[in-house]
C-alpha cells in the first residue's frame, strides 16, 4: 500500500474538528503534489498518548512501510508538539519522529527553541511530511495556511547564513514572529549525523533528522505570525504562575541552570571517573574544561519560547566581528564533553569553537563527535591508517583537525564521506568488522552524552533499554549522583514507587527507577516539557505527573490522574517497542558497548567497575517484567491488544507486527542506506 | 585544618573556608560551617549539592564519610544535561 493510500484511509478515521480546547490540527503534506490535507487527533488517541511525541508514534505507526527504507518519500517525518506547549512556561518542546537513516530503528527527536510553539499559534499541532519534492521547497506556515516556495536560492546554505537570508526574503523577526526548522548543507547530502535545526542552537539532533527532510528536499518550515493566547477549557494562568514559581524556587535551576546551565555536570563527571574520555578508553579528564573555566566567554543566557529559566549559554570568543564562528549559543554539557575529553581536546576556547561550528553545520555533537572519537581510536590501534582517512593523522586533541573533519563530513569530502556514515561505517565498506568492538553505540545510535555508565546501573540500563538508541534523554535516572537522595531510602522509594537501592554501583531495583523516570520523560515529551524542568532528571522538586495532570485540566478540558499519565508514559513506551519490533529490534538490541562489559574503569573510587553480563541480564528481565513486556522486550499480547485499540488497528491479525530479518552481530538491527 | 571548597552560587563571602576545629565526619563539618555561616545547612539539604572529599564525588553515605587533618571537602552542585 503506497503512503497516499495510507494517508487516505487514516484521514477517513480522523476527526475534522478539534476535540477538546486548544487542539491544533495535523496537517498532510504531500510533497510530492503539493497538497496538503487537514484533520485531528482522534479523542482516543490522544487519551492514549496525549500529542507530541505520544501522538507521533501513533502517525508513524499507522504511515510507516518497513519494507522500504529510511530515506525512502514515502516514509514520512513527522513534527509533533506537545499538548500544553507554548501554553505552559518552560513547554516550548516538539518531536520529529520517524524510522532513523543513522540507527536503522525508532527516529524520535525533540527540541524547543520557537518552532514547536510558533506552529501552535497557527493552530498546529502535528505536521506530517511525505513524498518527495520535485524541487528543493521552502514551506511557509501563516496564518494556518500553508504555501510551498522554491528553495533553490537557499541551496548550499548553513544555518548561519540561511538565517540571515529568511527574515531578509520572507519577513518578521526571530523569535517574535517567525520560526524555523531548516536543513543544512549537511541534511542536502543526507549526512546521518545531520539535525534539523530550530534555531541558532536546538536542533532536532539524534538519529539523522538531517537527513530524512533533507532526503524529502525539504530545505525549511518557516512559521509566521504574531504570538497569541489559546482559548482554554478553564483559567489556566494562576497555576502557570505556580509552575514558574517552582521551576525558579528550584535548586538546581536557582543554583546551575539559570547561570552556567547544563556545563556544571562535567566536574561531576570527571571526579566520578564516569567521563568518556578518548572514545571510552579513558574515564577522566582535565579540570580546564569545569563549567568555571566558561565563565570568561559567557556575555549571558537565553532560552526558549516564555521560559524563564534561560538555561542556554551564550559564547564569545574575541571581538572580531568578521570571525563567523567567534560567538555562538552553547556549548551544552554533551558537546562539551564529545569536543573536550572524548576526542582528547583540553582547550575550553577550542571546544566552544567547535561548538559554533557544529551548530552551523547543522549537526548532531553527539553523535558526530563519537564518531570522530571511534575514527580516531581506530587509527590509534592501527585499524585504519592514511589509506581509509586519505593521509590525515587522527590525532587525539587536534583541534584543528577535528574541525577540518566536521566541514568534510558536512559536504562529505575525503574521510568526511566515511564519517557521515557515522555508526554505518562498517556496513558500508569503510572499515573492517574489528571496528565495531570499539563503536560506543546501542542500536545503531552513538552514545547521547559523553557519562561512563559503567558505574552507575541505573544509567546503564536506561541506555540500553531507550527506544531511539543510546540516549540518556529517554530515560535517565539521574538522580543515582545524588547522595542526598541515596541516603533517603524513604524518600527514594517515594520518587520511584518502589525501594531502590542505595548504592550507585548495585544493580538491585534499579529497573524501578528505569520504568518511573521513563515513563515521566515520554509524558513530559509529549506535553511538550522541557526535559531539565521535568520532574526526576534533575531534581525531585520540579515539575512532574501532578502538575502535568492539572494543567492538561486546565488547559484542555481532559481528565487524568497522575496514575493514568504514568500508564499514558508506558503506552508510549509500548507503541516505540512495536515500531521498533517491526524494524527487527529485539532483545538483543537492549545492550551496552562491548568495552563495558569487558573492560573495568581504571581510576576513582570505582575503579574496577564494569557491567556484569548476568547481573546485567537479570535487570533487564526484570525490567521487562515490571513493564509489560515479554522476554524479547516487545508488549505483551494484552498490552498490545490495548496499544492496539488506541491505534485503531485489528488486533495481532493483521500482522503489522511481524518483525523484519535481523541482523544482529554488529548491533544494528538491520541494514539499511 | 580542613579545607571546604564553597560553589559561589551560595552566595557565600568566601568560597574557601579553612577549619581548624575537630571535625570527624562530613555531618560534623555541616555543623561547624553552619554556625559560622548561619542558614548553610539549610542550603545544603537539597538534592543539588554532592560532597567531595579530596576529589572522591561521594554518591551515598556521605554525611558518615570520615575526615582527616588536611582534607579538601568541595561542594558541587550536580545537575544532568543533555
Amino acid at each position: 500500500m503506497s503512503i497516499h493510500s495510507r494517508v487516505a484511509q487514516l484521514l477517513q478515521e480522523l476527526p475534522k474538528e478539534p476535540q477538546f480546547p486548544t487542539q491544533g490540527a495535523t496537517l498532510f503534506i504531500d510533497l510530492e503534489r503539493r497538497e496538503v490535507a487537514r484533520a485531528y487527533t482522534p479523542l482516543r488517541v490522544a487519551r492514549a498518548f496525549l500529542a507530541g511525541r505520544g501522538a507521533n508514534m501513533f502517525y508513524l505507526y499507522r504511515l510507516l512501510d518497513e519494507s522500504l527504507e529510511p530515506l525512502h518519500p514515502e516514509i514520512p517525518l513527522i513534527f509533533g508538539s506537545g499538548v500544553l506547549t507554548g501554553i505552559v512556561p518552560s513547554a516550548a518542546r516538539g518531536n520529529a519522529s520517524s524510522w532513523s537513516p543513522e540507527s536503522g530503528v525508532l527516529m524520535d527527536s525533540n527540541a524547543g527553541d520557537y518552532f514547536p510553539s510558533f506552529i501552535r499559534m497557527n493552530g498546529i499541532d502535528h505536521i506530517v511530511l511525505y513524498g518527495r519534492a520535485e524541487r528543493w521547497t521552502v514551506i511557509r506556515v501563516k496564518g494556518g495556511e500553508v504555501e510551498f516556495i522554491d528553495g533553490m536560492s537557499y541551496l548550499g546554505l548553513d544555518n548561519i547564513d540561511l538565517r540571515a537570508r529568511i527574515p531578509r526574503d520572507l519577513g518578521g523577526t526571530w523569535d517574535r514572529d517567525l520560526a524555523m526548522v531548516n536543513v543544512t548543507v549537511a541534511g542536502e547530502n543526507q549526512v546521518l549525523c545531520s539535525a534539523i535545526m530550530g534555531g541558532p542552537k536546538a536542533c532536532y539532533a539524534r538519529g539523522g533528522p538531517g537527513a530524512k527532510m533533507g532526503s524529502l528536499k525539504v530545505k525549511a518550515i518557516v512559521v509566521q505570525g504574531q504570538t497569541r493566547d489559546f482559548e482554554t477549557a478553564q483559567p489556566y494562568k494562576g497555576y502557570n504562575r505556580t509552575i514558574a514559581q517552582k521551576l525558579l524556587e528550584t535548586s538546581v535551576v536557582k543554583h546551575a541552570l539559570k547561570h552556567t546551565g547544563t556545563p556544571f555536570l562535567y566536574k561531576p563527571s570527571r571526579l566520578l571517573g564516569a567521563m568518556g574520555t578518548k572514545n571510552n578508553q579513558e574515564t577522566t579528564w582535565t579540570e580546564k574544561l569545569d563549567a568555571e573555566n566558561i565563565a570568561p566567554y559567557r556575555p549571558g543566557m537565553t532560552g526558549c519560547f516564555r521560559c524563564p529559566v534561560n538555561c542556554r549559554p551564550l559564547n564569545q570568543l574575541n571581538e572580531d566581528e568578521q570571525d563567523k564562528y567567534g560567538r555562538g549559543d552553547g556549548p551544552e554539557y554533551v558537546t562539551l564533553g564529545k569536543f573536550g575529553p572524548n576526542v582528547g581536546i583540553d582547550r575550553i576556547e577550542s571546544v566552544i569553537r567547535l561548538n559554533n561550528v557544529c551548530n552551523d553545520l547543522g549537526l548532531d555533537t553527539a553523535s558526530t563527535g563519537s564518531t570522530i572519537a571511534w575514527a580516531m581510536e581506530l587509527y590509534q590501534r592501527g585499524i585504519i591508517d592514511e589509506q581509509h582517512t586519505g593521509g590525515l593523522e587522527l590525532t587525539w586533541g587536534d583541534a584543528e583537525l577535528v574541525e577540518r573533519l566536521l566541514f568534510m563530513i558536512s559536504r562529505r569530502q575525503g574521510f568526511g564521506n566515511v564519517l557521515a556514515d557515522s555508526t554505518r561505517a562498517v556496513e558500508n565498506g569503510h572499515y573492517p568488522p574489528e571496528a565495531l568492538k570499539y563503536r560506543m553505540a546501542v542500536k545503531g545510535l552513538m552514545q547521547s552524552d559523553p557519562h561512563d555508565a559503567r558505574i552507575l546501573k541505573a544509567f546503564a540500563l536506561g541506555l540500553a533499554v531507550a527506544t531511539r538508541g543510546m540516549d540518556h534523554l529517554r530515560n535517565r535516572v539521574t538522580l543515582e549522583i545524588n547522595a542526598r537522595i541515596n541516603d533517603d531510602p524513604a524518600f527514594k522509594e517515594r520518587l520511584y514507587g518502589a525501594p531502590v537501592s542505595a548504592a550507585p554501583n548495585s544493580y538491585e531495583n534499579k529497573e524501578q527507577a528505569v520504568r518511573a523516570c521513563e515513563n515521566t520523560y515520554a509524558v513530559g515529551d509529549s506535553v511538550g516539557m522541557c526535559r531539565f524542568t521535568t520532574k526526576l532528571f534533575n531534581s525531585p522538586s520540579l515539575p512532574g505527573l501532578d502538575e502535568f495532570a492539572a494543567q492538561i485540566r486546565n488547559v484542555t478540558g481532559l481528565e487524568y490522574s497522575a496514575a493514568e499519565l504514568d500508564r499514558v508514559g508506558l503506552n508510549i513506551m509500548g507503541v516505540e517497542r512495536l515500531i521498533n519490533h517491526r524494524l527487527g529490534v529485539g532483545r538483543e538490541h537492549d545492550t551496552l558497548p562491548e568495552r563495558w562489559f569487558e573492560e573495568p574503569v581504571k581510576v576513582g573510587a570505582y575503579a574496577g567497575e564494569k557491567i556484569d553480563r548476568a547481573e546485567f541480564d537479570a535487570m533487564l528481565s526484570r525490567f521487562y517484567e515490571i513493564s509489560s513486556l515479554t522476554a524479547d522486550g516487545v508488549p505483551t499480547d494484552a498490552f498490545r491488544d490495548e496499544l492496539q485499540e488506541a491505534l485503531g488497528v485489528a488486533a495481532r491479525a493483521s500482522g503489522a507486527n511481524e518483525p523484519r530479518e535481523r541482523s544482529g552481530e554488529s548491533g544494528t538491527p538491520r541494514a539499511s542506506v | 585544618m580542613i579545607t571546604v571548597v564553597l560553589p559561589s552560587t551560595l552566595g557565600v563571602k568566601d568560597t574557601r573556608v579553612e577549619l581548624h576545629e575537630a571535625v570527624s565526619t562530613i555531618a560534623e563539618l555541616v555543623d561547624v560551617i553552619d554556625a559560622r555561616i548561619p542558614g548553610f545547612r539549610e542550603q545544603l539539604d537539597d538534592s543539588v549539592f554532592n560532597f567531595a572529599v579530596n576529589d572522591e564525588m561521594l554518591l551515598h553515605h556521605a554525611r558518615e564519610r570520615t575526615l582527616r587533618d588536611g582534607d579538601v571537602v568541595e561542594v558541587i552542585p550536580t545537575i544532568s544535561g543533555g
